[in-house]
Formats: C-alpha cells, sequence, structure tokens
C-alpha cells in the first residue's frame, strides 16, 4: 500500500472514525483503525461491535493494500504533524509516514483479525435534510432511560411516515416527542418505525450536524441494523456511514400517556421561567424538589418555591395567565429545566393536572415539540 | 445427537483451534436452532459475529459438524428478531382514544377507598343477601347496627365490594366521617413501620379517633402476634367507643388459624355473614351489570354461555369479559358465539391435570418416607395408618373414587374405612394449617 494524502483530510477522518473504537479487553483490535487503499479512495473504519463507521477520502494511491493500527494514537499522532501532505507507506509489517524529509514508522497488526462490518444490503433509503434531522434528535436525546432495565426505552424511538417523522425518548419520569414535518413527501411505500440506541444518536449528532457538507443524509434499514450514510460532495461515492444495530423490542404506546385536557393552564415568559426555577435550584434540598404554585395570593402568575433547612428558603414569581383551578404541584427541577432548554420559543405553555397528573410543557406557536413530566408527589 | 448437544460438541473443540480472545467474542450466546435435511442454522446474537462467522470461520465449523455428523453438508447463520417495524399502508390518523389513567389515582388517600365500588353496581342474589342486608343496615346506622360486621366466603366473590361500598356509602351520607379502610397487610405494615420507628403511639392516636374502620383480609393477621395484640386494642378501644368495624376474611373466625382466643371470640361478638358461590341466575346478572358499565352490547346466549362455563369466581367473569372486549376491540365486529367459545378456551378449560391411584399412593409413601408394600397392607402403626388415611382422602377428592373401590384397593379394607379415614383428614384440614401444608405438598409431588 502506498498512498499521498493531505493531512487536514486524513486528521477530520481520523477524528469520526475514533469514536466508534472500542475498548473491549478480549478483543484489543477493536481499538485499531482499518485503512484501506482502493480506486482513488482511502478508507478508514473501526468499530466496538455494537456501531461501526466507515470515512472515505478522495486521495492519490499509487498501491492498493489494507493494514490496521491503532487509531487514538495515529490521531495523536497525525494532529501533531505540522506539515500538510502526507506518504503513507506499509512495508513488511510496518506503516511508514513521511513527508519532506522526516519519516515515522508504526508498528501494523494484521488485517484478518479486524472484524468485519456487516453492510446492509437494501437500496432503498429514506433520504432527508441532515440539520433539521439532527436537531430534531438532539431536542430528545437527553431524556432516554439510562438503565438497561428496559432495554426498550433505553433508546429513541424513530418513526417515520410519508410526510412527517416522530422522535420520542422518555425515561418513565419524563417524555419528550419532536414531530418534523417534510415539505415534500418522502418516497415512502410503508410506515417504519424502529428504536435506536442512545450512543448511536450522540455519534449521528457528532458527524452529521456539520455544515458545509453534502446536506443530504440517507438512511438505510434492514430487520435490525441501521446505516446513516452522507455523499462526498465531489463524487457520488459515500463520504461516512454510520451503521449501528437496532434495539429490540415493542417501544411503549407512549401516545396514551400525553395528557390530552388538563386541571391548570398557564402561559409564561420562557426565560423567566427559566432563571426563577434556576435560582430556586440553589435552594432544593437533596431530592430537588421544587414547588409550583399557581396565583399566590390572588396575583397572576405562578410561585416558585425552594427549601432547604440548611440554607434557607427562595420564593420567587412569574407573572403569567391562568385558566382552570388552582394548584400546587411539586417537580424535580432538573427535569424542568431539562425540558425548557429545549425550547426556543418566547412563552411556554404549562399545563398541570393537579399534584399527582402528569404536566405538559410545549413551546407556544410551536405544535412540534412536546415535554411531559410527571410530578413528585407530595406526601 | 439432539441440537443443543450437537452446537456443545462443535464449540468444545472449536476452542482449541482458536484464541480465547476470539472465541469468547463471536461464540457468546450462539446456538443451532435448526436442522434439517443436512443444513444447520446458528443462531447469532448480532450482525458482527453472523459476518465474522461466515466468512472466518465458517469452514472450520463446517468441518467439525461434519466429523459428528456426516450428513451435514452446509451451515447458514442468522440473527434472531426484527427491530425493525413496517407498516405496509400507512395508516389514517386513528381517532382519539380514551385517556388513559392510572388506577390508583382513583383511590381516595385519606380513607384507601375506591370510589368506583358502590351500592348500586353491586348485584344482590341468594349467596349474599344476608351479607348485603348487613351491610346496608351498617351503612344506614353506623356502630348501632352489627359491631363488628365479619363477612366471610372465598376469592372473587365480592368481599372487598362490599366493604369498600359500605365505606363509601357512609361518607356520601355523612361526610363527616372518618373512614379507613385498610387491607390487612398494609396494617401489618403500618405496625411494624411504627415499631421501628417507635412511634407506635402516634400511631394508635391516630387510629382512635376514626369512626368506621374497614379491615380486609384479617386471616393475614395469623401468627403475627404483635399485630394481634396491637389490633386487639385498637378493637376495644374503638368498639367502647360503639365505632363501627368491619372485617372480612376469606373462612369463619373459627378456622383462622393461629389467632389468639380473645380476639377471636371477639370477631364472632357481633354479626357473621357469609357470601356462597353465586347461582346461575345470579351470574348472569353479574354480567349484564359489569358489560352494561363497559359499554358492551352481548347476546343473552353470549351471558348465558360465559355463566354457564365460569361458576365459582366473579373475579373471572370479569375476566372473560375484559377478554371479550379486546377482542371486539381488535375486530371491530359484533362478535359470535362460536368466537366467544374460541376467546375463552384458554379461561375455561384449563389443562387438565391427571394422576391414577399409583402416582398418589407412590407421593404419599415417599413424602413420608415409607414403603408402598405398608401403606397398601395391614400394619397399624400409627404413622402407616395416618399415610393410609392420607392416601385414601385423596384418591376420593383427586379422582372421585368410590368409597368402595377405595377400600378394595387397600387390604383388608372396606368402604367403611375409606369413608372414616376421608371425614377424619377432612376435618382436621380445616382446622390443622400444617396438614393442609403437607398435602398441598404431596398434591405437588403427584402433578409433576
Amino acid at each position: 500500500m502506498k498512498l499521498l494524502v493531505l493531512k487536514e483530510k486524513l486528521k477530520q477522518g481520523l477524528s469520526i472514525i475514533e469514536k466508534a473504537t472500542g475498548k473491549n479487553l478480549n478483543l484489543p483490535i477493536l481499538n485499531n483503525v482499518l485503512i484501506s487503499a482502493s480506486n482513488n479512495l482511502l478508507n478508514l473504519s473501526s468499530t466496538n461491535l455494537e456501531i461501526a463507521i466507515k470515512y472515505w477520502i478522495l486521495t492519490k494511491i499509487e498501491k492498493e493494500g489494507k493494514t490496521t493500527i491503532p487509531a487514538k494514537f495515529l490521531y495523536n499522532f497525525i494532529s501533531s504533524l505540522l506539515e500538510e501532505k502526507l506518504t503513507l507507506e506499509q512495508k513488511d509489517k510496518n506503516l511508514l509516514v513521511s513527508w519532506g524529509e522526516n519519516s515515522t514508522q508504526i508498528k501494523t497488526q494484521s488485517v484478518d483479525d479486524f472484524p468485519i462490518i456487516p453492510e446492509i444490503k437494501e437500496k432503498e433509503f429514506i433520504e432527508v435534510n441532515n440539520l433539521p434531522f439532527c436537531q430534531a434528535v438532539s431536542q430528545v436525546i437527553n431524556f432516554c432511560s439510562i438503565t438497561n432495565i428496559r432495554p426498550e426505552i433505553s433508546g429513541i424511538y424513530f418513526n417515520f411516515k410519508k410526510d412527517q417523522a416522530r422522535f420520542a425518548a422518555t425515561d418513565s419520569f419524563r417524555l419528550a416527542e419532536k414531530i418534523v414535518f417534510f415539505e415534500e413527501p418522502l418516497k415512502l411505500k410503508k410506515e417504519y418505525s424502529f428504536i435506536l440506541p442512545q450512543r448511536t444518536a450522540r455519534e449521528l449528532i457528532n458527524i452529521f450536524s456539520t455544515e458545509g457538507e453534502s446536506p443530504k443524509l440517507r438512511i438505510y434499514l434492514n430487520s435490525n441494523q441501521i446505516m446513516f450514510e452522507r455523499l462526498l460532495s465531489e463524487i457520488s461515492h459515500p463520504q461516512v456511514e454510520l451503521i449501528s444495530r437496532l434495539i429490540e423490542g415493542e417501544y411503549p404506546n407512549y401516545e396514551e400517556i400525553i395528557p390530552k385536557s388538563f386541571e391548570t393552564k398557564i402561559i409564561l415568559d420562557r426565560e423567566n421561567f427559566l432563571n426563577q426555577i434556576r435560582t430556586a435550584s440553589l435552594f432544593c434540598a437533596r431530592s430537588n424538589e421544587i414547588h409550583l404554585k399557581t396565583d399566590p395570593d390572588n396575583k397572576k402568575g405562578i410561585l416558585i418555591f425552594a427549601q432547604n433547612p440548611e440554607l434557607g428558603e427562595s420564593k420567587g414569581f412569574v407573572p403569567g395567565n391562568l385558566e382552570g383551578k388552582e394548584s400546587e404541584v411539586v417537580f424535580n427541577y432538573r427535569f424542568l429545566i431539562e425540558g425548557l432548554e429545549n425550547m426556543k420559543s418566547r412563552e411556554i405553555s404549562l399545563g398541570l393536572n393537579g399534584d399527582t397528573g402528569p404536566a405538559l410543557l410545549r413551546p407556544v406557536g410551536d405544535q412540534s415539540y412536546l415535554y411531559v413530566l410527571m410530578p413528585i408527589k407530595n406526601t | 445427537m439432539d441440537k443443543q448437544e450437537l452446537w456443545r460438541a462443535v464449540l468444545a473443540q472449536i476452542q482449541f483451534n482458536i484464541s480465547a480472545a476470539n472465541f469468547a467474542t463471536w461464540f457468546k450466546n450462539t446456538s443451532i436452532v435448526a436442522k434439517e435435511n443436512g443444513e444447520v442454522m446458528v443462531a447469532v446474537p448480532n450482525s458482527f459475529s453472523k459476518e465474522w462467522l461466515e466468512n472466518k470461520y465458517n469452514k472450520l465449523i463446517l468441518k467439525i459438524l461434519r466429523e459428528l455428523e456426516e450428513n451435514v453438508k452446509e451451515v447458514k447463520y442468522t440473527t434472531a428478531g426484527s427491530a425493525l417495524k413496517v407498516r405496509q399502508e400507512p395508516l389514517a390518523e386513528t381517532q382519539p382514544e380514551i385517556q388513559l389513567e392510572f388506577q390508583e389515582f382513583r383511590v381516595d388517600k385519606a380513607t384507601n377507598l375506591n370510589p368506583k365500588y358502590n351500592f348500586d353496581n353491586f348485584v344482590v342474589g341468594p349467596f349474599n343477601e344476608l351479607s348485603y342486608a348487613a351491610a346496608t343496615a351498617i351503612a344506614k346506622n353506623p356502630g348501632t347496627a352489627y359491631n363488628p360486621l365479619f363477612i366471610y366466603g372465598g376469592v372473587g366473590l365480592g368481599k372487598t365490594h362490599l366493604l369498600q361500598a359500605i365505606g363509601n356509602q357512609i361518607l356520601a351520607d355523612i361526610p363527616e366521617k372518618k373512614v379507613k379502610y385498610l387491607p390487612a397487610e398494609k396494617f401489618i405494615s403500618a405496625i411494624v413501620k411504627a415499631i421501628k420507628e417507635q412511634s407506635i403511639e402516634k400511631l394508635k392516636t391516630a387510629w382512635q379517633d376514626i369512626d368506621v374502620l374497614i379491615i380486609d383480609d384479617v386471616q393475614f393477621f395469623a401468627g403475627k402476634e404483635k399485630t394481634q395484640e396491637e389490633f386487639f386494642h385498637l378493637f376495644n378501644a374503638l368498639y367502647q367507643k360503639n365505632k363501627q368495624i368491619i372485617l372480612s376474611s376469606d373462612r369463619p373466625p373459627k378456622a383462622i388459624p393461629a389467632i389468639e382466643e380473645r380476639l377471636r371470640s371477639r370477631f364472632e361478638g357481633g354479626m357473621i355473614a357469609d357470601i356462597g358461590y353465586p347461582d346461575f341466575e345470579t351470574r348472569v346478572a353479574i354480567l349484564k351489570s359489569k358489560a352494561q358499565e363497559k359499554k358492551m352490547e352481548l347476546s343473552n346466549d353470549i351471558l348465558e354461555y360465559i355463566s354457564s362455563h365460569i361458576q365459582r369466581n366473579v373475579r373471572e367473569l370479569e375476566g372473560a369479559l375484559n377478554r371479550i372486549s379486546a377482542h371486539q376491540n381488535i375486530s371491530k365486529t359484533q362478535i359470535t358465539l362460536d368466537e366467544i367459545k374460541e376467546v375463552l378456551k384458554s379461561v375455561i378449560s384449563s389443562p387438565v391435570k391427571t394422576t391414577n391411584f399409583k402416582k398418589i399412593v407412590q407421593a404419599v409413601t415417599e413424602f413420608y418416607g415409607l414403603s408402598e408394600k405398608d401403606v397398601l397392607g395391614k400394619s397399624r402403626k400409627k404413622e402407616i395408618v395416618r399415610a393410609r388415611q392420607i392416601s385414601m382422602f385423596l384418591l376420593r377428592t383427586e379422582l372421585k373414587n368410590s368409597f368402595p373401590d377405595i377400600g378394595r384397593k387397600f387390604t383388608g379394607k372396606d368402604h367403611t374405612t375409606a369413608i372414616h379415614s376421608f371425614n377424619k383428614i377432612r376435618k382436621e384440614t380445616e382446622t390443622e394449617e400444617r396438614l393442609n401444608e403437607e398435602i398441598n405438598l404431596i398434591k405437588q409431588r403427584v402433578y409433576i
């Protein structure tokens, strides 16, 4: 193998595929990147046996071939160089990297030990714009359950229909749902739904939410795998592919949990509400409890109250228009903040259902996002 | 060799051909799922293992399989299950469904009563008339009519319904009355907690100003001495002040084992009413009222079919209705009698357990560590006679053998011995919890 490559491109590729390397004591080769050169394309791949990333760089290849070396090490090494053009050459069991007057030798390992990355043979794909897609995923990604006791809610639920895609995540204390409406309907004959592992979703956002690249993202599916793909901007060949397993299981029928009516509903200024909660949160005791009380002393609005026997107490007031009856509800302040942070509108609406029923947060003027939150039972 | 053994043999050999690390990574959670016409299907946990086995180890696996079984020609690999859900036709938006809710939220926290139980939806028949009459009388005049009221009856016959209905009725008529419904288990855990936190006095004073105390399933007090003691004092305190006490159990006070005599006599001091098994007409009436509640329309044929096949348990009747309702929701069509028979097959005909004379005698002798010959023989040693009597009892209850027939099976015995044994053991099971346990253990052995 012998090839000439631009340092910046190689560094960028390594920084992406390095994310999928695994720390497996049984199989140290999972720390490696597989480098293969053919047809004027340099391919970098890595995997941790759950997800795999492949990355292609258009480059000048003098002799085709394959090799594998530790990915993190190679990335650190390449990053430290100042030179622009690098020559990579395989000699016996070493990889020679040379530029100008300098040269380095890196020990390689046998390519035969590197896992084979499964391919998705299905030719059909779903094509979406990468930025709105990644942004939608990032609005729900933090609400997956972190334990593996119920694997089906440890991932994000995806549902694709012709004209819309839904993304949902829940950890059984709260639930977030984002809907993306497509301006041009997808060329879908069927409706697809699946559960994507949270880790894959994080990589998805890392890799595909960059601007200045090809703006389209293709999604390939088979019965238990998924592949996200972006093409090179110069030629019609993939630039990067993210391959992952899907989570098996039945996602809970979450739509039935979303409350449809409320005992109390109030419109609040988001920024003000968020600030008041942050202030009050400093006074929360260990259980993160924060009290919300509507219409305190007949003032229109909501009282935010937290108390800590050691520190003291905080009372904040946010004015707002109230419908329905008065109520007092206790929430975990972190859950409230995390929901509000994912909303961008100036005002939000908060629907309450007494001190035990689910509450609903929605940005005013945006029907595509909602956040359901269970109160802490006030005993 | 069966599939499991075959794969075990393959794994046993492969580990010598590849490194331990590779073996641990790629062969974890693999198995043979099918073996037909020389084709072996191996299930692997993920696509990575599939690719690796297909491309790297296929030859090796095939070679080892051939050595073990000559007729193997091909090995295929599959990842089980499917995580992708595809719906052929994107469905039109479905009409809004009824909002699901948590059942517990309906329960009133102060009283523990569930408002869904009331007298209006309690179906009265000859089997529960007495209890119902007593309950309504108490609801009208709490504390004076019958105190305490003790209701007993089998599972799923409506004890809890009646108890909670009394509480709800009293609350509706006189909202300022303090009603407290406590399942025995909650009562016990409250006392245990109070003892641990040394707040028993606080608990006592809190309970002393209850106007109507309802305790469900008091048979669970059996053997819990401290609970019994606390309950005894609470009972006396409330009784003195003419506060109403209502209790329920699955058996009469006399038959509750390990309960203190002074408590037992207090249970019996007021009114004891039983709830028996509903007759056919009542079962139909119950079904009708439940169906109405669920807004289901079912023909009389169907109601009669269900009631004639589920006889001993009202809860099972409701379960059968739920099944039908679920079925109707899916199919969206009016359900026919034949479909009902299909839907309820598993509810009605629970798997038939069979046994025979030999199994019963064997189980009994093994359980007591005696020899079969002794039990079937003439010996009149005490422990052998006991085992013989239990065998006869089981032959009668489990096989429904006739008494003369049972007598003949044991050397030199006739039907009078069999009848005596049966009656004796039956009587003892009513009072001796230990014997009951023994018989249950023997039954488990019989039906293995």
